[in-house]
């Protein structure tokens, strides 16, 4: 770049003015060997076109755009006044002009080339740390390339990749020191809004691996409880869950007159209320319904899910519903015996898992005995119908650098939604709901790891081969969805349907998804095994 | 005789005629019959009756309720607290996106209704909850107006 080199000569040379002699002195001192060249530019403000002229050419060479429309429809400054005319360019890319620190080094010795751009620094980190001097180096380097890009979000982006790179090798001291960088980079860019907000959990999770401290991240029950509402509050996703379980049950119950529905999770039973009231005005008339809700033990004494069946009990006898209630508790879902549920072959089963089937996925995926002795005994109970929802995302892949990165994007998307939500202190707790999600994703391997998220195509296979075939969710749950999103202040979620399943996503992306299964007739299942 | 009729026929008073201040008061709109509810006793007494809410809550719907919605709204809370909790903001909040485009009264279907009456359960749940937490013995949640967080997200303002 000739123009370069011309500004740092120029700008080495103290005395500019000195080379026009013998012409008379312009007043603001322009560089005489620019002027020479045609371009006006201050000797004072020399580093600093330079400067501007080295971050255009990166943002030029790293923006995603077609950025030829550049040259036709912007207007552009006399390209003579050099330095109103980079200014005006940067502006194009949203680039405004930022004042350097004063204690920049030398350009000539940081740049390593014409074209410095993201991927080049980041192999030029992980290639060649040996010493500390070069960590050092790189360091100064990488914060240098930092002032000079605008997008410290992407940056931070790419670092939280480098370093999940790092952990998955094993190279726990370069990890430690880019996560000691990451949290620097956090403080100039915005903590409240975007990507700062999941940048942060995500440097907290993996300086928590790092330490080896993953375990130790879970909240006690009833904090979960209160995270879990708070989330339930602030974001429609557990409503969409709630409403549209609650839509299929409904139809399953058709025309029964013993109903028994199990929920294996039962927490505030905010799901119920609704099904309730929606079985009392069914035409008919209401059936008898017994619930049956699966949760875990209370450690100070409380039976909480005793308390919980209480407040739905005495709903139902206002509405003057046939209620009976039974809590089983129990601290993991396979922990649970079917005798325990006290099926009647006579009622109609409905069996609810919101966001907990993910948990039973154990390590060994060649075992995967948790989950088919589950489900083993759920079609041995027969149930009407089987609601599944689960978030959309694969984050039980082998690989530590795969899960990090699906779950980042995963989680940005979240975190974006969330953004929209008015109510305080709802939004804060449903962060750390959030939070504590992604640190067990990050942190936690073996039976410690349960957020083992994955998508709503595994789940199909895994339930076909279990014996489970689909239920279509009908249009009046794709109604009532969009109709409950229409309530919701935020305009950016959608709901999709994908071969009878329901997702609910933030700008079509689908975060969560819905579906209904019931169990296939023994005849057909050994008609199958026979072929 | 003739003036005290005159008199009379001069003096209608509108408390007098009980029955056609409650027919009067049944076609107000919602914002109307709260105001009206302000204006004396006798019609703060006759605009709690929650049958004036009933027509309210039905007036646009396209067909007319079972006879079985009664008895569960009434255990509920009553027509009033369903319209000012849920009615009315689910009503504006879906009717909103439809003013700009087409500027008639819309009826509502009966989707909406139901939705409505499981976010109306909801509530009177976690009412329930918050009875119960605040360790009231005697139920009386007429007076427990705790307002729960479940259905604060219709209260928010609309992002158009």
């Amino acid at each position: 770049m000739v123009l370069y080199d011309s500004a740092t000569s120029g700008g080495s040379n103290s005395g500019s003015s000195s080379s026009c002699s013998g012409t008379k002195q312009p007043v603001a001192e322009i560089d005489g060997l620019l002027a020479g060249a045609g371009y006006k530019v201050r000797s004072s403000e020399l580093r600093q076109v330079a400067q501007r002229l080295e971050r255009l050419e990166t943002v030029m060479v790293n923006s995603p755009a077609d950025i030829s429309q550049l040259a036709s429809d912007t207007v552009h400054y006399n390209p003579s006044d050099l330095a109103s005319w980079v200014d005006s360019l940067l502006s194009e890319f949203n680039q405004p002009p930022l004042p350097l620190p004063s204690d920049l080094p030398d350009l000539p010795d940081i740049i390593a080339g014409p074209s410095v751009n993201h991927t080049a620094v980041g192999n030029y980190l992980t290639d060649n740390f040996t010493t500390t001097q070069q960590q050092q180096q790189q360091q100064q380097q990488m914060m240098i390339v930092t002032a000079m890009e605008e997008d410290s979000g992407i940056r931070l982006v790419h670092m939280l990749m480098t370093c999940a790179e790092s952990v998955q090798r094993g190279e726990m001291a370069v990890a430690g020191s880019l996560i000691e960088d990451m949290k620097g980079l956090l403080t100039r860019v915005n903590p409240s809004c975007g990507i700062g907000k999941v940048a942060g959990c995500f440097i907290d999770a993996l300086s928590f691996r790092i330490m080896g401290v993953g375990g130790s991240i879970c909240g006690s029950v009833s904090e979960n409880e209160i995270l879990y509402h708070h989330f339930y509050e602030a974001c429609p996703y557990l409503k969409f869950a709630h409403f549209t379980a609650n839509q299929a049950i409904l139809e399953a119950f058709d025309g029964h007159d013993c109903v028994h529905v199990v929920d294996f999770n039962l927490m505030h039973g905010l799901q119920w209320p609704a099904l309730i009231q929606a079985l009392a005005l069914r035409p008919g008339g209401p059936p008898l319904l017994r619930l049956t809700g699966i949760g875990p033990p209370s450690p100070d004494g409380r039976d909480s899910l005793r308390e919980i069946g209480l407040r739905l009990a005495e709903l139902a006898r206002s509405v003057n519903i046939r209620f009976t209630f039974r809590g089983v508790a129990a601290s993991r879902l396979e922990d649970v015996k079917p005798w325990m549920l006290q099926v009647s072959p006579k009622e109609a089963l409905a069996v609810n898992s919101i966001l907990q089937l993910h948990k039973l996925l154990g390590s060994d995926p060649a075992r995967n005995s948790p989950m088919e002795m589950v489900l083993g005994w759920i079609r041995n109970l027969n149930p009407k119908i089987m609601t599944v929802v689960e978030q959309e995302s694969n984050h039980n892949q082998p690989e530590f650098l795969d899960r990090f990165t699906t779950a980042l994007y995963y989680y940005s998307t979240m975190f974006d939604s969330l953004e929209a939500c008015p109510l305080q202190p709802e939004k804060a707790l449903a962060e750390i709901y959030l939070q504590r999600e992604i640190c067990n994703v990050v942190c936690c391997e073996g039976s410690a790891r349960v957020e083992r998220h994955e998508p709503l195509a595994k789940w199909r296979n895994r339930l076909a081969g279990a014996g489970f075939r689909p239920l279509h969710l009908g249009s009046n749950a794709f109604r009532q969805a969009s109709m409950l999103l229409t309530l919701f202040s935020a305009e950016g979620y959608s709901v999709e349907e994908t071969e009878g399943c329901l997702t609910l996503g933030w700008h079509s992306r689908p975060l969560i998804a819905a579906s209904a299964w019931h169990a296939v007739p023994d005849v057909m299942m050994s008609h199958q095994n026979s072929n | 005789m003739q003036q005290q009729q005159k008199e009379k026929k001069l003096k209608f008073f509108i408390n007098d005629d009980i029955d056609i201040l409650i027919e009067i008061l049944k076609r107000l709109d919602g914002r109307s019959l709260c105001v009206a509810a302000c204006v004396c006793r006798l019609w703060r007494t006759l605009a709690r009756n929650d049958s004036l809410w009933e027509e309210l809550c039905f007036r646009h719907v396209s067909s007319p309720p079972p006879s079985s919605v009664r008895p569960v709204v009434l255990a509920l809370g009553g027509y009033k607290r369903l319209y000012m909790v849920c009615l009315r903001p689910v009503l504006s909040r879906l009717g909103l996106a439809e003013l700009t485009s087409h500027r008639v009264k819309r009826t509502w279907t009966r989707d909406e209704l139901q939705l409505s009456l499981s976010l109306f359960c909801v509530h009177y749940y976690e009412r329930l909850g918050a009875a119960a937490a605040a360790g009231d013995t005697d139920r009386s949640l007429g007076e427990c107006d705790a307002s729960t967080s479940s259905l604060m997200f219709l209260c928010k303002p609309v992002n158009v």
